[in-house]
């Protein structure tokens, strides 16, 4: 009996794996000759696609609501990188599982961590010795680091320098366009809203870039677990501050943030769900959301509704 | 004679091995009868299997005509010391009451009459000054009268009993088989795995010998001889002193 | 301070952690005597991979069904137990760690797979492992009460049917009580009891309040129905004092919090019990041991003597 039962859970097992490992398959057709650049986290891949335009082919192993604090490689995503003539990651303990395979590809190819390429003082420290690792939330360093993966493009495929300076000034510029229209528009929440409360410490470079307060339930890295004293001081900002609205994130189990609206509401504090953001993830790709424009886009203008 | 338990034809294994095989036998009412036979003869798993607490690979087994489950307030067991943890939480009140609980039913609380009828089967086995005490403070001598007081509060007609005798003191085992011997005068009928070749012609009037399969069943004395004891243990033992019936089971 | 005690949160997570550890100390009561307290710890971690194998058919985060598929996995787990026992010579400790082992890692690898698809970390199925106590709502509270209500009165109503079950099974089948209901019931107590657990507090954090309420307890009583009593108190404790301390300190997480104060409890009773503590046998033995060398100094044998 247990024959049938172990090939049957074998079975389900095999046919579970085939379908999560069938989601990873990227599509075989190579452009002939382009550049195999792999990265984490799609804020890195997705803008790097878009300046390296055809001469690149870019995969990132974290798709949507992968959350990169917890993220384990698995044998199918060292193949790829394996496989990868460029390998780009955030560094700064973002993608903490995976240093080590970092750290040993180092040896055979070009990988570089472009959020350690950024000086010591444009980063921010949450807590003495631990450094805040989103920063894509500040377009300025996001553009340095970008920059620093851009060189290394140019350094493999000298030949495609000027092709890369010209997407990267294009992008750049929509970019710069970017950050004046999120700074137009969380100006205009009144000052005394300006507070951004999430699940995780993901927005601390967005908060330091726009003057906003900004207070995370579950800290750094979503590793910890939360306490029921990280709820009450919440709470307790929320009704100090009279914050409108607060918000789940994309990557994150939302069950935190709604035991704090739960919570709240019942004792008499008025605070509503402001929407969904994106913090270590974008959205799908192929969408709007899925692009790092359009997640710096959506954060901001949700923040703006829910807050204004 | 009546017959109150039939066994036919009934077989059983344990872990893989066969242990019972054909066994046929017919007990009267009235009987005190000793179950006896080397070890891993399948004594206690001939208990355990017609009291329907082992499965039976073949075989019926009936008692006055019928399934045990229809008679089952008429059977008493006393199963071996071995078989429970003393150190459960409890006293010795307490344990004799369980054998109450058919009669108290499901849900129903142990009432005053139910305590007294207990009581008094722990006077029976001379320990009703041990009813509050914690089981585990008790002797193995003591926590076999338990045993039988919580047999005896139901009142059966017909009592199983795994080695009751074995590891008791002297008083105890004298208890046990003035009871035994009163309760057969009373018309009731008992079967009891026995450990003890030297004592059978004393206390016990049939004898069953087993291994595996029905040796010999029948009165002690007709059945207890020398020639049946031989072959039920193989060859295994020794005999003291030839003629008297005396035998000694050497240690295998 | 004690206003942090007052807010809502703090309440619900009080009152959840408080009944769930009062039926995890019942239940636990009932695995001790049983001689299977390693089983719900077995059956903690089996749980898992039901939950996320529902996740994966059903395509999204529905409590309802997740705890079914938990509950499948962990009965699936048990009938592993029993299978590996009884057709190999594998003792029952041994299949319960293999269990766990095998099933927890498959569990973790399902996991894996679920956390790299589009709303798998939404889902929050991490939180089936360790727990997120602090997360606890209104309608924890709520599901915490009929947990606890449930088991209440499936122990107390036959109760002394469990203690007939528990003593002395063979005579309780000879008396006519059927063990395969009592089994059924059993199982059903410990497994809905597991589930309900996990998904507010864990599976690690479960398998304490199923374990460590009741061994202490035994230290205490020498009458069951007193050490089911204190069972629940301790688990009951435990869970509101960890959640106080919790909710007092900054950034303590609750769960863990939980644990340590139900492992003092243990601790506390295994040296101070009054039932086979470590420091009254300590003492009993120094008394009997002056006692005796009082006497034997009496002792005509050691008494000069001219013969």
């Amino acid at each position: 009996m247990f024959k049938k039962r172990g090939m049957l859970l074998s079975g389900l097992v095999a046919t579970i794996l085939f379908i999560g490992g069938c989601n990873n398959e990227t599509s075989t057709n190579e452009e002939e000759g382009a550049i195999q650049v792999v990265t984490t986290i799609s804020q890195i891949g997705e803008p790097l696609s878009v300046i390296g335009g055809d001469r690149v082919k870019v995969e990132s192993l974290m798709g949507p609501s992968v959350d990169p604090h917890l993220y384990n490689a698995t044998q199918g995503d060292i193949s790829t990188i394996e496989g990868a003539d460029l390998i780009f990651y955030n560094g700064l303990d973002l993608e903490a599982n995976m240093v080590e395979i970092f750290e040993s590809i180092s040896k055979n190819k070009p990988v570089l961590a472009i959020g350690e390429t950024l000086s010591e003082d444009k980063l921010l420290e949450e807590e003495p010795g631990v450094v805040d690792p989103h920063i894509w939330f500040d377009i300025d360093l996001w553009k340095l680091a970008l920059e620093a993966a851009v060189e290394e493009l140019k350094k493999y495929s000298p030949e495609d320098s000027d092709y890369f300076n010209d997407n990267m000034e294009s992008y750049f510029a929509e970019l710069d366009a970017l950050n004046e229209e999120a700074q137009e528009q969380i100006s205009q929440i009144p000052e005394k809203h300006r507070v951004l409360v999430t699940a995780h410490d993901a927005f601390g470079y967005f908060g330091n870039k726009f003057s906003m307060e900004v207070i995370g339930l579950q800290g750094l890295s979503t590793e910890d677990e939360i306490g029921v004293s990280d709820i009450n001081d919440t709470i307790a900002i929320i009704k100090e501050f009279e914050i409108p609205a607060i918000f789940v994130e994309s990557s994150i189990d939302s069950r935190t943030i709604n035991s704090v609206i739960e919570g709240a509401k019942s004792d008499g504090i008025d605070v509503e769900l402001g929407g969904e953001l994106f913090s270590d993830a974008m959205g799908n790709p192929g969408t709007e959301k899925g692009t790092y424009i359009g997640m710096y886009r959506h954060n901001v203008e949700t923040i703006y509704n829910a807050l204004k | 004679m009546e017959t109150v338990l039939k066994v036919e034809n009934l077989s059983a294994s344990y872990r893989k091995n066969t242990v019972l095989q054909h066994v046929n036998v017919n007990i009267d009412s009235g009987s005190l009868t000793a179950i006896v036979g080397p070890n891993g003869a399948g004594k206690s798993t001939f208990l355990k299997t017609i009291l329907n607490l082992h499965p039976s690979l073949t075989g019926s087994v009936s008692y006055f005509g019928q399934p045990l489950s229809k008679v089952k307030k008429q059977v008493g067991y006393v199963p071996q010391r071995g078989s429970v943890d003393w150190d459960f939480p409890t006293d010795a009140l307490d344990v004799v009451t369980m054998g109450l609980y058919g009669q108290i039913g499901f849900l129903r609380r142990p009432k005053r009459s139910h305590r007294e009828k207990a009581l008094a089967a722990l006077e029976k086995v001379g320990m009703s000054d041990y009813a509050n005490r914690q089981i585990s403070q008790l002797s193995g001598g003591q926590q076999q009268r338990v045993f039988l007081a919580r047999a005896l509060v139901q009142d059966a007609e017909l009592y199983f009993m795994d080695e009751p005798l074995a590891g008791v003191d002297a008083a105890t085992e004298r208890a046990i088989m003035s009871i035994l011997k009163e309760l057969k005068q009373l018309g009731r009928t008992v079967l009891v795995v026995h450990h003890d070749l030297q004592t059978v012609q004393d206390y016990f009037d049939h004898v069953l010998l087993l291994n595996k399969t029905v040796i010999k069943h029948g009165r002690t004395e007709k059945v207890f001889t020398n020639e049946n004891i031989i072959s039920t243990y193989g060859g295994n033992i020794q005999l003291l002193k030839e003629g008297q019936g005396h035998v000694v089971h050497t240690l295998h | 301070m004690w206003s942090i005690l007052s807010t809502s949160n703090t309440q619900w997570v009080l009152f959840s952690a408080t009944i769930l550890g009062i039926a995890a100390g019942i239940v636990g009561c009932l695995s001790y005597w049983k001689k299977q307290s390693l089983m719900s710890d077995a059956l903690a971690h089996a749980a898992l991979p039901g939950v996320v194998i529902t996740f994966l058919i059903i395509g999204e985060k529905n409590l309802f069904f997740l705890i079914i598929g938990a509950a499948i996995s962990a009965l699936l787990g048990a009938f592993f137990i029993q299978w590996v026992q009884s057709s190999t010579r594998i003792t029952e400790d041994t299949a319960m760690g293999m269990t766990l082992s095998v099933f927890f890692g498959l569990g973790i690898m399902l996991l894996t797979v679920v956390n790299r698809t589009a709303g798998g970390n939404q889902s929050g199925l991490d939180s089936f492992i360790f727990g997120q106590a602090a997360a606890m709502v209104r309608s924890d509270v709520n599901t915490m009460l009929a947990l606890a209500f449930f088991v209440i009165l499936i122990v107390i109503a036959g109760f002394k049917e469990w203690k007939l079950y528990l003593f002395d099974p063979s005579f309780a089948k000879g008396l006519g009580l059927s063990l395969s209901l009592m089994n059924v019931l059993y199982t059903t107590v410990l497994v809905t009891t597991i589930v309900i657990g996990i998904q507010a507090v864990g599976v690690i954090l479960i398998a304490a309040l199923l374990i460590i309420p009741s061994v202490s307890a035994r230290y205490w009583t020498q009458k069951l129905k007193t050490m089911f009593l204190l069972s629940a108190c301790f688990g009951g404790i435990s869970g509101a004092i960890g959640t106080a301390i919790s909710a007092i300190g900054r950034g303590w997480p609750t769960g863990p919090f939980i644990v340590v104060v139900a492992a003092l409890f243990f601790i506390i009773s295994l040296v101070f019990g009054k039932e086979k503590g470590i420091l009254l046998k300590h003492l009993q033995f120094r008394k009997q041991q002056k006692a005796h060398s009082q006497e034997i100094g009496h002792h005509p044998v050691f008494q000069k003597e001219g013969k």
